[in-house]
């Protein structure tokens, strides 16, 4: 592992990120944490970014703001601990303990390097993951930082690619999965994709300890457009990810598939294909005993629902900007959306409920904690 | 003089859109009238308006390579900026035909921090291969060298000019094969919304068995949604880098001295489409606030040059700080998206604006 040296500017822009959190008086007071359901984030109102602490029913528990747009949200169920990333490619994230009203602790990346908004802790719970970029040389890397000692980065990996998204430890607790989204961008640029015409999108799987590569997919020939963004994993261990096709959209293929660590990438055959979804997948679940798998599309506002023994798709439901997807119960799906909607729905599509929040759009990701 | 001729028919057009594109309607219009406005008025044209102006570059380019003469630098220069700036009026009309075999890299990669289009030219430049200028050669290589920013270096690199002298006849080579490239690839964007079940087509004929628009709504959600890339790209990358001084982005076409002409451009285009979309038609008059506000926004966004100065036809009294601008752009950005839209009836999602 080699140790970086926190940039003193991303720490500060760090830090200013909680500067309203700390000043907000609900946002530590004492609540009744073990109703917490759901943490994601969202905007509220025009234009405040926070993390939300949610029951069942929608309402929430605990807010903390944000001074600029979270993504996804990580947890450790022994600890309790939240990490929260900030949106690609920003430079802050925000983690705190979900059972205490204590003040959270905020961690940058360092010199040089930005988030893409998604991460995970190791099963001990001792270490974070988080996916960052290297904006000189481009490379992506899965960043490592000790949770004990307040968030500390201790090391990189290289995530074999560019442009890494979401990674996840698999259930091995050994093996981190790596969406190489193929696209470098750089904070001075925005959120522009720069190498599009030469993107080389890839999905990895990279020892949690050594760092080496385990295995790699990369996506070519007619593939070679399809961005792999987000990723889950069934219950025989078998990878599902879901793609972002940069592409000609005419030419849009199916963009959500299933691969192995020693299983080539087979893609899920759905009906109207890729270009049905618009082209973007923004979030991928799986259901708690391992089936059903559940991909959404924000831009076409569907949900598909696949179910992994036998890699046929069961179910497509219709919710407006849909995008944070989370399991429930057993079998079932918790699906957000920006126009503030949660819903409940089995993965042949069928709503069970539905809860909507005034002035509240949810973001990209919605994660189960109960 | 014809290069005058046609940089005043240019201006003409320009303000012949902003008159014609003036709001001037109470009732607001349907979704679906909203859409063909939009298309009529502002994208059809813009995207002619482009095609039109990258045609005079190959014979420009030619001329340089010829005589080398100051006259034909200088007409090539203004074909050059006329191409910019009618790219600057489309580049947030990002869907369709501009998205189609990458195009809109191809005509303009920009921004490029880490210098993809010098990095690339010169390894074709040291390749020498004539086959390059052969018809389709080009189309093949990245998107770097293939168009306006890779033209832009070539015509300013003051080490080997172009011209008809030997140093530069590789060079020249290069610059006609790219102009051509640019024509060809303009001229299929155009091709591309204008043809018989074109993309114009395709936004005005939504239903159940079109692929891209279900319905009205959703053609006129596309165009709104072009109208706030462009505010949130010209923020970002034109505005941003003067707030913040630790920023490095260069500006774009610096290097032909166009940054002003390109903001100034993006601005005129993205205020001609507000104008055309007329959302305002649809507000209640407990909510009229807002005209007064973005009249007063876009009084304050066209009164800077877009390089840190004041535009040369201004109408605040007092010239805004960049900061402001920034401000009051990504203010129009969440006003149109999230109370404008609404007033029309138009559901724009919060993670649908861009994927990630």
């Amino acid at each position: 592992m080699s140790l970086t040296v926190i940039d003193r500017r991303s720490l500060l822009l760090g830090t200013l990120a909680f500067v309203g959190a700390a000043s907000h008086g609900k946002a530590f007071a004492s609540v009744a944490d073990r109703d917490i359901a759901y943490v994601a984030t969202a905007r509220k109102g025009m234009k405040d970014y926070c993390v939300l602490l949610l029951r069942a029913d929608g309402s929430i528990v605990r807010e903390v703001p944000l001074t600029a747009r979270g993504h996804d949200i990580a947890y450790d169920h022994a600890s309790g601990r939240v990490a929260v990333f900030a949106r690609r490619p920003g430079v802050f994230g925000v983690a705190f303990d979900i059972d205490k009203a204590t003040p959270p602790h905020i961690f940058t990346p360092g010199k040089d390097r930005h988030y893409y908004g998604h991460g995970g802790f190791s099963r001990d719970g001792r270490l974070l993951y988080t996916s960052e970029a290297d904006v000189e040389s481009e490379s992506g890397l899965i960043g490592i930082y000790d949770v004990e000692r307040g968030y500390k980065k201790i090391g990189e990996h290289p995530s074999y690619g560019i442009g890494p998204h979401e990674i996840m430890l698999l259930a091995d607790g050994k093996t981190i999965a790596v969406g190489n989204g193929g696209l470098d961008t750089v904070p001075d640029a925005g959120r522009e994709n720069l190498n599009v015409d030469t993107m080389e999108p890839s999905l990895a799987f990279v020892d949690a300890e050594s760092g080496k590569l385990v295995a790699k997919h990369a996506m070519t020939g007619d593939l070679k457009s399809l961005s792999i963004r987000h990723v889950t994993q069934d219950k025989t261990g078998l990878i599902w990810f879901g793609g972002q096709w940069e592409g000609s959209p005419s030419e849009t293929p199916q963009i959500v598939g299933s691969a192995g660590l020693d299983r080539a990438l087979k893609l899920v055959d759905a009906p109207g294909g890729g270009m049905d979804l618009r082209g973007y997948i923004g979030a991928m679940a799986v259901s708690n005993d391992g089936r059903f798998i559940a991909a959404s599309a924000p831009k076409a506002g569907h949900v598909l629902y696949v179910d992994s023994e036998t890699g046929a798709v069961v179910g497509k439901s219709d919710l407006k900007d849909v995008c944070g997807l989370s399991s429930e119960g057993e079998h079932n799906f918790a699906a957000s959306s920006g126009f503030g909607v949660i819903r409940y729905e089995t993965a042949q599509a069928r709503v069970i409920s539905e809860h909507a929040l005034q002035d509240i759009a949810f973001d990209n990701h919605l994660r189960r904690i109960a | 003089m014809i290069a005058m001729q046609r940089l005043k028919l240019l201006l003409s057009f320009i303000v012949m859109l902003t008159l014609t594109t003036a709001v001037s309607a109470t009732e607001p219009p349907s979704h679906l009238a909203m859409v063909q406005t939009a298309l009529d008025k502002h994208i059809i044209p813009h995207i002619e308006a482009l095609k039109t102006a990258a045609e005079a570059l190959p014979p420009a380019v030619e001329a340089v390579c010829k005589t080398g003469s100051p006259e034909a630098r200088h007409a090539l220069d203004e074909k050059f900026a006329a191409t910019v700036t009618a790219y600057a009026g489309v580049d947030f009309l990002r869907f369709g035909p501009m998205l189609e075999k990458g195009r809109r890299e191809q005509i303009s990669l920009w921004p490029d921090p880490r210098g993809f289009v010098g990095r690339q030219l010169r390894m074709l430049l040291l390749s020498k291969d004539e086959k390059l200028a052969e018809p389709g050669a080009l189309a093949k290589q990245s998107a770097a060298v293939q168009g306006l920013p890779a033209l832009e270096l070539l015509m300013r690199d003051a080490d080997v000019p172009l011209g008809p002298t030997e140093p530069a006849q590789f060079r020249c080579v290069m610059a006609q094969a790219i102009a051509r490239n640019i024509v060809r690839v303009t001229s299929k964007v155009f091709e591309g919304w204008t043809k018989p079940g074109g993309w114009k087509d395709k936004m005005l004929n939504p239903g159940p068995d079109n692929d891209t628009y279900k319905n009205a709504s959703e053609s006129a959600v596309e165009v709104v949604k072009s109208f706030l890339v462009g505010m949130s790209q010209t923020a970002d990358l034109q505005l941003k880098p003067q707030v913040d001084p630790k920023i490095r982005l260069a500006p774009p076409y610096n290097k032909s001295g166009l940054q002003k002409q390109f903001y100034a451009a993006s601005i005129a285009s993205l205020h001609q489409l507000y104008d055309a979309v007329q959302l305002e038609a649809y507000l209640k008059p407990d909510m009229a606030w807002m005209k007064g506000w973005s009249q007063g926004t876009w009084r304050t966004i066209e009164s800077v040059d877009g390089a840190g100065g004041r535009a040369p036809h201004a109408k605040r009294a007092d010239t805004p700080t960049s900061r402001e601008v920034f401000d009051r752009m990504n203010g129009m950005r969440n006003i149109v998206a999230n109370r404008l839209s609404i007033a029309a009836g138009l559901t724009i999602g919060f993670n649908e604006l861009d994927g990630d």
